[in-house]
């Protein structure tokens, strides 16, 4: 009962946080709402006893990231950006689609919430390790390949932004 | 603990195409912070070459030991090694055709070389994973390489928009696909696309439902990152923008990848609701070949028509997806091979004609390349003959087998509106040649440089395979029929 | 491969020898192309005796498509009139064609490909792999060295043949659905074993779907519009071999495909078919007559001619048949030559219009009577040509309903009257100034040129039996297989041997 509770407090949050960051004229405002939003994240995390992804959803996004974006926000000038209109004329049409696939989405989980049945979970009680163990378990054998290759991943980025930051090319 | 921390020695072979190009890359940028700044840069491209054409090596080899590996993370079989072959030799093309472009724009730096690497390794990942997570992590190594490589001209407006709008687009692409595999995770406990089909064929596997809102979720993602109907509105600008070797390169390479998983995951995943799926293919199909054939009539910027006769292309590709058959899936990947030379081909021709600033990439820019240099103007006109599906040609044999696999499956309607569509196409490609050939050359042809060794390699080599295709398609058409019964179907 | 395999390569072969000559040398690449193509209508010749006249080889295995080609009595005839038209071309654009020597003449050898495939292909699919290849050549032929307007119709020519032959594609694949094979000759032979059968819907779609296809190429009338536009434009040896050639396609695809395929719903469907074929020679002839340009005059007399061979095929009797393949010969000879005269006419006068000669007969005589002679074959003037299959025809028309052949027999009348007034308008009357100076008479090369088909003008016309016999052959074969499936009874006249010789007695 209570987990629900939590569960739709943190579901708020994370909405909420996301509706009000593409909502708010000013930049910063927008970033501080993001950091809201991904906080709700977290919380959702920690609901799923996942406390390894929890806390690096709180150090990494909330804290690394979102300093970086603030850092970057601050130093662009953005008087010219907060003047302009922000919404075209056809956002109900935006809108329009949002909320037919908000119903589709409804319709869908109602009518399928029945096969909502999970293959039968490995019984974790038996094994002592937390679940930050058993994390790093699975990351370094069965998805060691995802894991590798998130690396390229980052470095296809860092080489993007490098690129297209460095002065001449 | 578990025991298999190191991955058996067949395990890395079967992955070693990625591992070279991501390998060659990595060499790329170091070898880029030793040269000096104004020695030139082509050693880097040619390391690239030499790092593509050692993955396709590798590509072919590993075909030799099928199976999967790491976990079955990622599966290699004859789909796999066909699109891996289909996406690296696009990668070759690209760089051949990049060489004097790059330079002509003061832009022939190695990390564009090491970006090509890095998309087609995350192209390979795409194809051969067997892991919605490989595959969405495929497609993030492909599409940011991709991104940054349209924006690689900084100072030109039209390469920024392009680059910001394909950047967009395609995260918002991404995430409707990222949302579909929560969902699919969500129904059925795993990601890995065998246990999937696994949990879906049984009898008490997860709704109908539930798998059509997930396939409906990932139908968006896809069908973004094909440039299908209704999804097709970024194409234009974006193939506009970008400099034309890497218009040439998106169109073919990632563009064949995202047909990949999209054939894997929908022939495999989303077979038991089919014909839950097929009639919105269909019009996705249908809409893709009309929008894309009428909306090009009427352009005269070359790359522009040829963006939407791209979007066209990719309709008639979903035909053969709406066949549900293992002959449409052969006919999706043969056509997709043909499509990926004779497009690579074109642009390959305008990269060339287009000067600096890409300033002649209108229609009639072509004027008189007929009479100033005959073997581009030929090969231009077998790519475009293969486009319009003019027979001897790789173009027509992909799409007879498309509609052929379509009349199969009782697509009467389909398999005449595409054909009705294909005519229409033929008008503006027409054009083309009839600029080529029967007009005065204009001041784009008149002086020319002398066509580099390069650009030279690049088109002669596609002609050549598109007109194989075209009169001996049997190997493949072999091959790609072995290779089509996905998961032993 | 036996014989007639390689024989249909040889003009792909020379395409590509021709790419391989230096573009500067235009004198080499001429003689050089002549030679070749006068080597490929020897090669030919030789199609005439030798047998087996059949190749059948695996081309792409994995969907039985094979290359599979044969000659019998109805292809043998326009095959020769292909490779004879081809070096003809060639000779007649030697000062006419001055640039882009080597593409134009490249192109000429390719259509040749193409053409000489579609007459002998005996594989669905390979035979429209070679009607799609002649396509391109001939969009090429007309719309770089044509006239002012050479874009448009060039464009026009290659979208109507194109829009109407991807619904052919559809059917093929249809009939190869049903049968699971492209092989005609096995699907014939299904067809009359009665173990591939079509409904009458199937049946009746199936046609219309090739019908069309074929219709746009004859061009049976309304579907022709875009003949007088690419004639028009065209030089002189695409002219000739788009009327000589390509024209008969169709009404050859008609013949060879839709009728035995088919049987019911062409038969179902012969009436309406041949009343657009009497409204074609009848249109065709009218708008003829008031052509002010000689160019567009001949081609409307194709239209009117080709109608007498959409009339005979579907008049669904012997002679019906074979006048219509005698037809469909006759008129690639005298229009093909006629064509050739026009273009004679046009490279020392500069003009089309009618109203720009008179009196040509006086500077140039010897012009002036091979016009003649090619004119009185083209109105079917007894012991030349046409008359023979205009007879021909219009006997088998007479059988099939007699109204038919009372209204084609008009085009007749009205072809004569088009073509001596426009001969009379052209040659006769006062010379102007501009001719005397311009018109010169024939050279030698113009006279090897119109020579062969001089002379095929009268041979056909006084000894039909040197063609008839394997014609007649071919069409007795083909009408037995229109009765395949046929519910309702058909009269056929039993073979005879002397059927042949009756027949040219007759038309004489």
């Amino acid at each position: 009962m209570l987990d629900t509770a939590f569960f739709y407090a943190f579901a708020l949050l994370v909405l909420g946080g996301a509706l009000l960051t593409i909502t708010q004229r000013n930049a910063v405002h927008s970033a501080i709402w993001l950091i809201v939003s991904l906080i709700g994240v977290a919380g959702l995390f920690l609901l799923q006893k996942a406390e390894f992804l929890f806390a690096v959803q709180i150090i990494l996004y909330v804290g690394g990231i979102m300093v970086l974006f603030l850092f970057v926000i601050m130093l662009v000038n953005l008087d010219e950006a907060a003047r302009e209109r922000q919404f075209r004329g056809r956002w109900w049409v935006a809108l329009g689609c949002l909320a037919l696939v908000a119903a589709e989405t409804a319709y869908f989980v109602i009518k399928g919430r029945d096969a909502f049945r999970f293959a039968p979970r490995p019984e974790t009680p038996a094994s002592p390790l937390g679940n930050t163990e058993q994390l790093a378990d699975v990351l370094f054998s069965t998805y060691l390949l995802p894991f590798e290759l998130a690396s390229v991943l980052l470095l296809v980025a860092i080489v993007g932004s490098v690129v297209m930051a460095k002065k001449r090319i | 603990m578990p025991a298999n921390l190191f991955p058996a020695p067949v395990e890395i072979f079967r992955f070693l195409p990625e591992i070279i190009l991501a390998l060659g890359g990595t060499l790329i940028m170091v070898l880029e912070a030793l040269t000096g700044d104004r020695q030139p840069k082509n050693a880097l491209g040619h390391v690239s070459l030499a790092a593509l054409f050692a993955a396709l090596v590798a590509a072919v080899a590993v075909h030799g030991s099928p199976g999967p590996a790491f976990s079955s993370m990622l599966l290699v079989d004859g789909f796999a090694t066909f699109f891996r072959v289909v996406v690296i030799a696009v990668g070759i093309l690209t760089v051949f055709s990049s060489y004097r472009y790059l330079s002509r724009e003061g832009a022939n730096t190695g990390e564009y070389y090491a970006l090509v690497l890095f998309s087609v390794a995350g192209q390979g990942v795409m194809v051969t994973a067997n892991e919605l997570i490989m595959i969405f992590i495929g497609l993030e190594i492909s599409s940011i390489a991709t991104y940054v490589m349209a924006g690689l001209l900084r100072d030109d407006a039209r390469a920024n928009e392009s680059a910001l709008k394909y950047f967009l687009l395609g995260s918002f692409a991404t995430a409707f696909l990222l949302y579909g595999i929560a969902f699919l995770y969500g129904a059925t406990g795993t990601t890995n696309l065998t246990a999937i089909r696994e949990t879906v064929l049984r009898a008490d596997g997860p709704s109908p439902l539930l798998l059509g809102l997930a396939a409906a979720l990932m139908l968006v993602g896809f069908g973004f990152k094909i440039s299908s109907a209704p999804f097709q509105m970024w194409a234009p600008d974006v193939y506009q923008g970008a400099p034309t070797p890497v218009t040439a390169f998106m169109s073919a390479g990632p563009k064949a990848a995202a047909f990949a998983i999209f054939l894997r995951v929908f022939v495999t995943i989303f077979e038991p609701i089919g014909d839950r799926w097929e009639p919105i293919i269909w019009v996705f199909a249908l809409a893709s070949m009309t929008i894309g054939n009428f909306a090009a009539l009427t352009q005269s910027n070359v790359k522009r028509m040829l963006a939407y006769s791209s979007i066209a292309h990719a309709g008639y590709v979903l035909v053969a997806l709406c066949a549900r058959s293992d002959i449409g899936t052969a006919a999706a990947m043969f056509y997709l091979a043909a499509y990926a030379l004779m497009n690579v081909g074109a642009f390959a021709v305008v990269a060339y004609i287009c000067g600096k600033g890409e300033k002649y990439v209108g229609i009639d820019d072509l004027a008189g390349l007929g009479s100033r240099r005959p073997a581009v103007a030929a090969a231009l006109t077998i790519f475009l003959c293969s486009l319009i599906g003019v027979p001897l040609t790789g173009g027509f044999f992909g799409k007879f087998y498309i509609f052929k696999a379509a009349l199969e499956s009782k697509l009467i309607w389909l398999t005449v509106l595409g054909l009705l569509n294909s005519a229409v196409a033929a008008y503006y490609y027409l054009r083309m040649l009839v600029v080529m050939y029967m007009r005065e050359p204009g001041e784009a042809t008149e002086n020319l440089e002398p066509l580099p060794a390069g650009l030279r390699t690049a088109l002669f080599t596609s002609a050549a395979g598109v007109l194989l295709l075209g009169i001996f398609p049997s190997r493949i058409l072999e091959f790609a029929v072995q290779s089509a019964k996905l998961f032993g179907r | 491969m036996s014989f007639l395999g390689w024989f249909l390569l040889t003009p792909l072969a020379a395409f590509l020898l021709l790419l391989l000559l230096p573009r500067e040398q235009e004198k080499t690449i001429r003689v050089a192309a002549l030679a070749l193509s006068l080597a490929i209508f020897g090669l030919s010749l030789g199609l005439l005796a030798g047998e087996p006249r059949e190749t059948d080889l695996a081309w792409i295995p994995e969907l039985n498509i094979r290359y599979h080609v044969a000659v019998d009595g109805l292809s043998i005839w326009l095959i020769l009139l292909t490779t004879l038209l081809t070096p003809i071309s060639i000779l007649i654009s030697w000062k006419y064609i001055d640039r882009r020597v080597k593409e134009f003449h490249a192109f000429l050898l390719l259509l040749e490909f193409g053409v000489l495939g579609v007459f002998a292909a005996m594989d669905l699919f390979l035979f429209y792999v070679y009607w799609e290849v002649g396509l391109v050549p001939m969009y090429f032929l007309i719309g770089i060295w044509g006239h002012d307007r050479r874009i448009y119709a060039a464009v026009k020519f290659f979208l109507y043949t194109m829009a109407a032959s991807v619904l052919m594609l559809a059917s093929i694949i249809y009939v190869y659905q049903r049968a699971g094979t492209f092989d005609y000759p096995a699907i014939l032979a299904m067809l009359a074993s009665g173990k591939l059968t079509f409904t009458s819907l199937e049946q009746t779609l199936l046609f219309l779907a090739f019908f069309v296809a074929f219709a746009v190429k004859v061009p049976l009338f309304p579907l022709h519009t875009w003949l007088p536009d690419a004639h028009v434009e065209a030089p002189t040896a695409g002219s000739v071999m788009l009327a000589s050639v390509l024209l008969k396609l169709g009404t050859y695809g008609i013949l060879r495909f839709c009728l035995p395929m088919f049987p019911t719903a062409a038969r179902e469907n012969a009436g309406w078919i041949a009343v657009l074929a009497i409204v074609g020679i009848v249109y065709g002839a009218l708008v003829a007559m008031v052509q002010p340009n000689v160019k567009k005059l001949v081609a409307y007399s194709s239209v009117s001619h080709l109608g007498f061979v959409i009339l005979g095929i579907f008049s669904f009797n012997q002679q019906g048949f074979d006048g219509a393949v005698y037809q469909m010969l006759n008129h690639g000879v005298s229009t093909g030559a006629l064509f050739m005269l026009v273009g004679y006419l046009y490279e020392r006068r500069h003009s089309l219009e009618i109203q720009d000669y008179g009196g040509v007969s006086t500077p140039a005589p010897w012009l002036s009577t091979v016009f003649l002679i090619t004119t009185l074959a083209s109105i079917g003037l007894p012991t030349l040509n046409n008359f023979v299959g205009e007879f021909l025809v219009l006997q088998g028309a007479a059988q099939a309903d007699f109204r038919w052949a009372v209204f084609a027999a008009t085009g007749v009348i009205l072809s004569a009257c088009y073509m001596l007034w426009m001969y009379q308008r052209t040659f006769y009357g006062e010379t102007p100034e501009k001719v005397t100076h311009q018109m010169t008479d024939l050279n030698g090369r113009e006279w090897a040129a119109i020579l062969p088909l001089l002379a095929l003008m009268v041979w056909m016309g006084t000894a039909a039996e040197t063609f008839l016999p394997r014609i007649s052959a071919a069409n007795r074969l083909i009408l037995q297989q229109t009765t395949v499936n046929v519910p309702f009874n058909v009269q056929t006249p039993a073979p005879r041997p002397d059927v042949a010789a009756k027949e040219i007695a007759d038309a004489r």
